[in-house]
Parts: structure tokens; sequence; C-alpha cells
């Protein structure tokens, strides 16, 4: 199996890809640092940002008129979602507080019953330093 | 050549053909085991696995506190700062291959300060809401909770950048120690980004106005063009180790953080491209946040920028001016052997980053 694999041409392939990588990468990576190539994705990206907002707007209304929620609409909801996730973070922040108080509370205030947390006591070990 | 000859050739290729189907079959379908087994169950992959606690909340910011391990700790806590594209969990990202799992073992307090999806109306944060508000409201959340007035800031990438601008802001402040990984401070040397961002046909105040929220897919797409054919080789080689279990979950790993990027609020990104990239206002100590100067000279408490060789999302022009603008007397910076993630969430982490992470933290969380 191992001879098989070694042989095999597409392995082969994909070992002679993933060591080339980088420097086909760099070679890219030069194409697109070029002027003119960074204007013209400018350019594009712009154009691209104009052509979504005119598809976006006439796709909204053919989507109402199908009773289909749009993409803002799932954004709107997105949006909802997200603020009850904060909401929800919210309550579990003070439920936390809220419990570290009660914790101590009702350990009373004797040191011996407080609740036990690690001491901040530490050194660091002789090998390490 | 006799007809029994020919017979017995052509049995011995049939069968060589036919042990030759059966050994592609079968390797074929041991390679798609491991992937199929991990599509069905996600489990398999779960990150972040170890146990936290949220303490503190505000719009984008989300502070949690890991349990502690051990029954005596370090004074001052840590505080990791993740880089507002990134997701937190790849200093968590499996057991036995977690930075934080490494900082509790060895008796550090751990907080970190990862970042939620901006929803719309957040978009109107900037820099100096993230800095002042939200990087500043989770240190004080950190000294209200552990008890102690001193903190240490460990910033990924980016996260280091605000790390540094809050204690440049606040060089009286709780900030005890300051480690930055992967940091950059010089937009010139993020050269491909300068020379998108200076074309005088991007527009980003254009694109905030549309978009609201820069999308993660467009910061990934972004990301990508550093290396665009990394993904590509990345997926050859998972093809090469398809029957390795341990191979395949660690990339898919990997891989699920690094489509994972989330989306910049529009006032953020706006002061990313034009003070950092274009302007380059960090080096040239022009930067004001809220109308004060975020000086780095003004930084004077113990500092650390770990940087990766191999870098090519913050190349070593991009951060090696760090090290000068601190004014801190004790100050070290270390190049070592990674890219910018394998450096701090990689295989060889455990041997390379975070001993000497703890070695140095161990020594100031007194």
């Amino acid at each position: 199996m191992s001879n098989d694999e070694s042989m095999d041409p597409m392995r082969l392939w994909r070992e002679w890809f993933v060591k080339s990588e980088k420097s086909w990468s760099d070679a890219l990576t030069e194409m697109m640092g070029d002027e003119r190539f960074s204007d013209g994705m400018g350019r594009y990206v712009h154009e691209a940002l104009h052509s979504h907002r005119m598809f976006g707007e006439s796709m909204g209304q053919y989507l109402a008129n199908l009773n289909i929620p749009s993409r803002g609409d799932i954004l709107d909801m997105s949006d909802r979602l997200a603020q009850i996730e904060d909401t929800l973070g919210s309550i579990q922040v003070e439920l936390r507080s809220q419990r570290a108080l009660l914790t101590t509370l009702a350990a009373g205030t004797k040191s011996e019953s407080k609740p036990k947390r690690p001491a901040r006591t530490r050194k660091p070990q002789a090998d390490a330093s | 050549m006799s007809s029994s000859t020919t017979a017995g050739r052509a049995d011995d290729s049939d069968s060589e053909l036919d042990a030759r189907i059966e050994n592609v079959v079968e390797r074929t379908i041991l390679r798609n085991i491991p992937g199929l087994s991990l599509h069905v169950s996600e489990s398999d992959l779960d990150v972040g696995p170890t146990p936290k606690e949220l303490v503190y909340s505000n719009e984008t910011a989300r502070l949690y506190h890991y349990e502690p391990l051990l029954d005596e700790i370090y004074r001052v806590p840590i505080l990791l700062v993740m880089s507002p594209v990134a997701k937190g969990y790849i200093l968590d990202l499996a057991e036995g291959q977690s930075l934080v799992e490494y900082l509790l073992l060895q008796g550090h307090d751990v907080y970190m300060l990862e970042w939620a999806a901006p929803r719309r109306e957040q978009s109107e944060l900037g820099l100096d809401d993230y800095v002042i508000d939200l990087v500043g409201g989770c240190i004080e959340a950190v000294v209200d909770d552990c008890g102690e007035n001193e903190v240490t800031l460990v910033g990924y990438c980016m996260g280091g950048m605000l790390s540094a601008m809050y204690t440049a802001l606040n060089p009286e402040g709780p900030v005890k120690n300051l480690v930055c990984f992967t940091t950059p401070v010089n937009g010139d040397g993020m050269e491909l980004y300068k020379k998108w961002m200076s074309s005088p046909a991007f527009d980003i105040e254009r694109l905030v106005k549309e978009l609201g929220n820069i999308p993660g897919d467009f910061v990934n797409s972004s990301i990508q063009a550093l290396r665009p054919l990394q993904r590509s080789a990345n997926q050859m080689r998972l093809l090469n180790h398809a029957q390795d279990d341990a191979f395949v979950k660690a990339h898919l790993r990997f891989d699920r953080w690094a489509v994972d990027q989330l989306p910049v609020p529009g006032r953020l990104a706006i002061a990313l491209a034009r003070d950092f990239i274009v302007e380059n206002k960090i080096v040239n100590n022009k930067l004001e946040l809220r109308g004060e100067l975020a000086d780095f000279s003004k930084i004077t408490v113990p500092f650390l920028h770990v940087a990766a060789l191999h870098d090519h999302i913050v190349p070593a022009a991009a951060s090696k001016d760090f090290i000068d603008l601190v004014g801190s007397e004790d100050k070290q910076e270390i190049v070592m052997k990674g890219g910018h993630v394998s450096l701090v969430a990689g295989g060889n982490a455990v041997f390379r980053l975070w001993p000497q992470l703890d070695s140095w933290l161990g020594a100031r969380a007194l």
C-alpha cells in the first residue's frame, strides 16, 4: 500500500502544490499590489456595491409581492436575536454577582466559612525562572 | 507464444488490476470515514472546552473568567484581549492545545475579552469606544471581580493594538504588564493593504455607508488575499493525511476558526483604514482618541512583544518598530518560528511560546 501511495500521481501533485504554494502566493500578491490592480479593485468594489444595492431594491419588491422575507427582514430578525442574546448575557452577569453575594451572606462574616478562593500567593517555580 | 501463457498472463494482470481497484476503494473509504464522522458528529470538534463564566458585557465586549485549576495562583490576573475580527476560541482550541488551559495549569488567573458580532446599530462604535470604553470597562471589571488592583494585558494581533493604546492613555492605571503577540503598529508595513486603501478608487467611507458594518466574509477575503493559495494548499495537505484522525480534527478546527471572522463596526473600520494603515498615526505619534494622544512612549510597564518569523499577515515591517516605540525600561522582543496563528495555537506552541510566556509572566505577576 505504501508503494501505491508514493506512486499515486494525485498525491505527488498535491505534495508539489503544497511545497510550491508560497512562491505562487507571493507572485499573486505582488500582482495584486500593482497600482492598476488596486485601482481596478477599488472600482470593482464600488460597482459591486452599487449593483448589490440596485439588486436588493428590485428583489425586495419582488419578494414582498411573493410574501417572502427579504434580506433586510432577515437582518432585522438577526439584530433582534442578537439583542436578546445581549440581554441574556446581562442577566447571566447579574445572576453571577447575585450568586456571589448570596454565597458570601450565607457564609456569614466568619473568615473560615467564607467561600474559598485560591490563594494569590504563587511564586514562579525555581526551574522556570 | 502459447495460448496458455497468454491466458496465464491475462489472469495475472486481471488479478493485479482487481487488487489495485480493491486497494483504491479501501483507501477512499478509509479516507472518507473520518471526514464523514466529523460532519455527522460536530461535538468531536468542540472548541473552547475550558469552563468559563461571563463576567461582564458591554456593547460588543464579552469578558469571560476561566475557573482556576490550582489552589494557589499568581496575584496579578491575566486579561487576554482578542482582535475585534477574530473569535477567542483560537486560544482555547482543544484540550491539550489551549493557551488558556496551559496558563491555568501554571497557576495564572485568566480572563478573556472577546468580541461579539456587532449589530447594525453598533456600526457607530469606533476605535475610541473600543479602547476607552470596552477594553477599559473590561479591565475595571477584572479588578472588581478578582479583588486585585493590577492586571496583565495580553493582546493578540489587533487586541495588542487596543491593549497598547489603552496602556498609553492610562500610564498610571491598573495595567501592570503588557504582552503583545504578532501586533501591527506600522501601517506602512502592511504593504498590500496600504496600496489598496491608499488608492483613490477605494473609498472606505462609502463602503461603510452602504454596508454599515464590514461583513465577516469581506474581512476573511482580505486576509486570504495576503496568501491566496494557502487555503487550497491546506486542503491538499488534508487529503494527503485524510486517514489520520488527529490531523483531520486539528485541520478542521483551524479551518473553522480561519473563516469565522467577525464583522467590523463601520467607524472602527474607517479608523483602522485611515488612521492606522493610510496615515500611519501610531508610528508618527499622531493617534488621538477622544482628543488625547495615545503616545506609546508613555508605556512604561514591563513589555513583551512576540513576533512570528513566518507571519504573512503581520510581517516584520509592520511590527518591528513596536519595541522602540514603548518607553518601558523592562522590554523585550522575541521572534519565534511559526506563523501568525501557529505561534500561539499551533502544535509546537506548547514547546516554544507558552513556556517563555509563562516564565516572563510568572516573574512579573507577584
